[in-house]
């Protein structure tokens, strides 16, 4: 237990500044830059009339800053005929990220699991193919499942994007979790099968909770992927389902329409808002994670 | 867990296949591309009249012509059609007019009299086997030239005629060097949209059609053709470094701020001059470039009516056919849009300045001329846009284009 | 060890959905991808057999073989710079250093946001008359160049530099999952040796990390050949062609172009060339765990 206490920040106390440790933050720092430029832009943009934005000075920060970009985009712009902005999508982005997360994890860990620790005829031509899947651009599949769709009757609705994200979620989740059990100590699987525990036993009770680390970064992959995916949703979700990138894409794709690039700046940073309360959320269940997962050492 | 799956599913399943559908009620879900201000406001008048009329718009906007093309194809493909869905007018509906996925609307076309109003073209472009299978909406020019009257009287200069008048302007703005005399947006379908205007514009009807509707591939490798080529390479010289990769509105705003001199865009620039607060013929300019024989590209979008079972969505979609072609409607979209009036027997005293103009080259016979897109498929227009675009990119000579475009005219028979 | 025939079928239970999806899914669509392609299909799918002739245009396209050739040269830059930059961050925040939170978050957020702006902003920052190149000049700096972007030889760098910059996050989170798992003992013991911090990392960390890696490795993999929306995004494949890439090639004749024969060709040769690439791999690590 010692070590694990160790390992979390809590208990860590920063060094003293050496040479060394300025080039650290100096790593920092400029990396940091790097990362936060775009951001930067985003946000001065969003806080500014198109006035000032057609000037084209793109790092200046606005002379009169004013959130009406960011009330606009998110309460009454016109995404089609209805001026509400993009906050109608948000609770439909909700209802399909929420089962789609869960059950592609669930799906996936299992799949993993399954693959990694017991010996089963062919596991590895399935791991294969599904390998080979991954790699594939998901566009290529659309047709074909519209038609397997509509021939099974779902049509579309929230239970068939559900189904689509967790098809197109499955190898990349499977391929995570099966390295990640591969990599546990096979003692531990032994272990538990001379205690005689059954193959769902050891997965719930042992597999899992050893797994956070991999879980959360399962979350952060699928929620990114989810949230931001917009053509499965466009195809599948249905009408009353639509995805809030279908209206986000709506305010800042369009064709022949005037642009207003102040809306589509503050409109992005709205969708992007759930993504990112998850990630900064998960910083703390990441080290805690961690923290379980170095237990095995 | 797995029985729950199985039972949600049969669920939802039967809850698909069961759909209430009263005969009595009117509804017309339909797909298009209109989703930003002004655009919206102009579907809004059709669902308007729609609304009025006792039937209830249900709108599914989808940015992005691809992606709506995309989500109402799949649709209709499976089965699971659309009321209406929009498209550009011309070919995009060859193949599902042979699948026998549309229904025809050529009792109403002939109701409204809509051979006797509109363009011989746009009529050419709606009608398969002899019959009308769409309804067309409205007018894009797509080859105007925009100019900044202010920049352009600072060098003396008055509204070009020719392409040769307007590389004249070019240049003197060139030589006085403060400001970018051509503003460009270095996109595919740009590139594409300039060398159509130059095309139209220094080579004529007879080229225009020759290349995109004939296919013919020896005059893509005659000398008028690789002079059309040189002309469109030489406007590289007046277009700044930033241009590559730019979108078309904000090369516009350059025209507007006096940034740039001019630029050529359909007429839907026009939306960016009215938010920015210009007026047209007094701040702004608005013109065609020809050489005399034929000049105006009409573009334009149409709405296709998927096949129904249900009388009733017939019944909806004859009904939107109708409406959206009263001489009022027509007036009140275009008005919205920034297009023009497809029927050319309605009251233009409302329009501005610029799209009167549109309306007197399309009531002009001889200006009329069907645009890319209604002469040739999706596959040959992007095989085309391709080589405009390494063209323009690259340092291919005029001989090696014209080859260029001649392998893509034969290969795409 | 020999499996009980209960846990065998529980086992084989987990794989149901699994096998379901591979065999609807990825066979079912795989096989009419490859039969359409050997059809003459425009914009909707037909039977007229013209055996390879799509693949002959196909190959005889040069924006097909462009996007080929930068798919290459994006694909090999981006992982190992994603690699490189994500394990360098992911050491840097071991460090014991403040804020290691906000610090990491930072590095992470891009990864949230869809390319659909943040490609536009870019686009903005690396254009020379409005980005980088234009605040530099403004700043004094009167020979300052940095148009990548807008020249034809280098605009697919500037995809990798945006790539990287919303990728090496995630990677850098993998590799602190890796390096937090690390044995506290193994640094008292190189401690003890007089290691050098460096050397311990390169010889001794890094290959310990190597499942952190393949993991990485083959997720940011996946995302080069499925590389889509950033092309659309930040240079909707220009200046010219100079930036195409495979996939938006197959979207492009999918749906815009309206030719799914020619779109399912390309989409056909991609998932060839990963079976060529990827068979083998699997082969060679399934044949290294036999003799462990």
């Amino acid at each position: 237990m010692t070590a694990v206490a160790q390992l979390l920040p809590a208990s860590r106390r920063p060094k003293r500044m050496t040479p060394a440790r300025w080039g650290l933050y100096a790593f920092i720092f400029i990396t940091a830059l790097y990362f936060l430029l775009p951001l930067y832009v985003m946000i001065v943009t969003s806080l500014k009339p198109m006035a000032e934005i057609r000037q084209g000075n793109l790092l200046a920060l606005p002379a009169a800053p004013s959130i009406d970009a960011w009330v606009k985009a998110w309460t009454s712009a016109c995404t089609g005929l209805t001026c509400q902005g993009i906050k109608i999508g948000f609770f439909n982005s909700l209802r399909i990220l929420v089962p789609s997360v869960g059950i592609s994890i669930l799906i996936g860990s299992l799949t993993g699991y399954a693959l990694s620790l017991w010996r089963l005829p062919g596991a590895n031509i399935l791991f294969g193919a599904m390998m080979v899947v991954a790699f594939i651009p998901y566009q290529v599949f659309i047709y074909p499942l519209v038609r397997v769709f509509s021939f099974t009757g779902l049509g579309q609705s929230l239970l068939t994007i559900v189904i689509i994200h967790t098809i197109f979620g499955l190898p990349t989740m499977t391929l995570l979790f099966r390295n990640y059990f591969a990599s546990l100590p096979v003692e531990l699987f032994k272990a538990a099968r001379v205690d005689g525990a059954g193959f769902y036993q050891i997965y719930a009770l042992i597999m899992m909770p050893m797994a956070t680390p991999m879980i959360v970064v399962a979350v952060i992959l699928q929620t990114t992927g989810i949230w931001n995916d917009f053509i499965l949703g466009l195809i599948f979700a249905g009408r009353d389902n639509l995805p809030m990138t279908v209206q986000l894409n709506n305010i800042v794709n369009s064709t022949q329409g005037e642009r207003a690039y102040n809306v589509d700046m503050a409109a992005t940073l709205l969708t992007a808002l759930l993504p990112l309360v998850v990630y900064f959320g998960s910083g703390r269940w990441f080290v805690r994670g961690i923290a379980a997962g170095a237990v095995k050492g | 867990m797995k029985r729950t799956l199985f039972a949600s599913v049969a669920i939802v399943a039967t809850a698909w296949a069961s759909a209430p559908v009263s005969a009595e009620e009117m509804k017309a879900e339909v797909i298009h591309w209109w989703t930003s201000g002004g655009e919206a406001a102009a579907v809004k008048v059709f669902a308007d009249q729609f609304n009025k009329a006792g039937g209830t718009w249900i709108d599914s906007a989808v940015a992005g012509a691809a992606n709506a093309r995309n989500a109402a194809i799949s649709r209709t493909v499976a089965g699971n059609p659309p009321t209406a869905m929009q498209l550009n007018t011309g070919k995009q509906f060859d193949e599902l007019v042979e699948g026998d996925l549309l229904a025809d609307v050529d009792a109403i076309a002939t109701e409204g009299n809509w051979k006797g109003v509109m363009p011989a073209a746009i009529i050419a472009a709606a009608t398969r086997k002899g019959k009308m299978y769409a309804v067309p909406i409205n007018i894009h020019g797509q080859n105007w030239l925009w100019y900044n009257k202010a920049v352009l009287a600072s060098v003396g200069a008055d509204e070009p005629k020719t392409w040769n008048d307007a590389i004249t302007i070019l240049d003197k703005l060139k030589a006085e060097g403060k400001v970018i005399p051509l503003a460009f947006s270095g996109q595919k379908n740009w590139e594409q949209n300039l060398f159509n205007a130059v095309m139209i514009g220094a080579g004529g009807a007879q080229m225009w059609t020759g290349i995109l509707g004939k296919r013919d591939t020896s005059l893509a490798q005659s000398a008028e053709f690789k002079a059309v080529a040189v002309t469109y390479k030489k406007l590289k010289d007046y277009v700044d470094a930033g241009a590559p990769g730019r979108n078309w509105n904000d090369a516009t705003n350059m025209v507007i701020q006096g940034k740039a001199g001019m630029q050529i865009m359909g007429d839907w620039a026009k939306g960016e001059f009215i938010a920015a607060g210009k007026v047209p013929e007094k701040d702004y300019g608005c013109t065609v470039l020809s050489n005399g024989s034929g000049g105006y590209v009409m573009g334009g979008d149409v709405f296709v009516f998927p096949k129904a079972k249900d009388p009733s969505t017939t019944k909806a979609q004859m009904t939107l056919a109708r409406l959206m072609l009263t001489p009022e409607t027509q007036i009140q979209f275009a008005l919205k849009k920034g297009s023009i009036p497809v029927r050319s027997d309605v009251d233009a005293s409302a329009l501005d300045a610029c799209a009167q103009k549109g309306m007197r080259y399309v009531a002009d016979k001889a200006q009329q001329m069907p645009s890319g897109d209604m002469l040739a498929p999706p596959a040959l227009i992007g095989a085309l846009q391709d080589a405009i675009s390494q063209y323009w990119n690259t340092s291919m000579s005029a001989d090696e284009f014209s080859a260029k475009v001649a392998a893509v005219l034969k290969s795409q028979e | 060890m020999r499996l009980s025939l209960t846990s065998r079928l529980s086992a084989i239970s987990a794989l149901l959905p699994a096998l379901l999806v591979m065999f609807v899914v990825y066979i079912g669509a795989t096989s009419w991808t490859v039969w359409i392609s050997l059809t003459n299909s425009r914009m909707l799918p037909n039977n007229n057999f013209i055996g390879l002739r799509q693949y002959e245009m196909l190959f005889n396209n040069d924006r097909w073989i462009t996007s080929v050739h930068n798919i290459v040269i994006y694909g090999v830059l981006f992982v190992s710079l994603a690699l490189l930059i994500g394990f360098l961050l992911a050491v840097a925040i071991d460090q014991r250093v403040r804020a290691e939170d906000t610090i990491r978050s930072i590095y992470l957020y891009p990864y949230s946001m869809s390319f659909v702006v943040t490609g536009l902003v870019w686009q903005w920052l690396l254009n020379p008359t409005l980005g980088i190149q234009h605040v530099l000049r403004s700043w004094g700096f009167e020979g300052a160049t940095f148009d990548w972007i807008v020249r034809p030889e280098t605009a697919i760098y500037c995809l990798v530099i945006a790539g990287v910059w919303q990728a090496s996050g995630l990677v850098m989170a993998i590799m602190l999952a890796g390096l937090r798992g690390v044995d506290e003992e193994i640094w008292k013991a190189a401690r003890v040796d007089g290691l050098p911090k460096w050397r311990v990392y390169v010889s001794i960390i890094i290959p310990m990390m190597d499942a952190s890696f393949a993991t990485a490795a083959v997720l940011l993999s996946t995302g080069v050949v499925r590389l889509y929306d950033l092309s659309v995004a930040m240079t909707n494949g220009g200046p010219g062609i100079a930036s195409e890439v495979p996939a938006k090639f197959v979207m492009d004749h999918l749906f815009e172009r309206a030719n799914i024969g020619l779109a399912t060709a390309a989409a056909t040769t991609m998932l060839i060339t990963v079976i060529a690439v990827v068979a083998p791999y699997l082969y060679w690590r399934a044949r290294k765990g036999e003799m462990r």
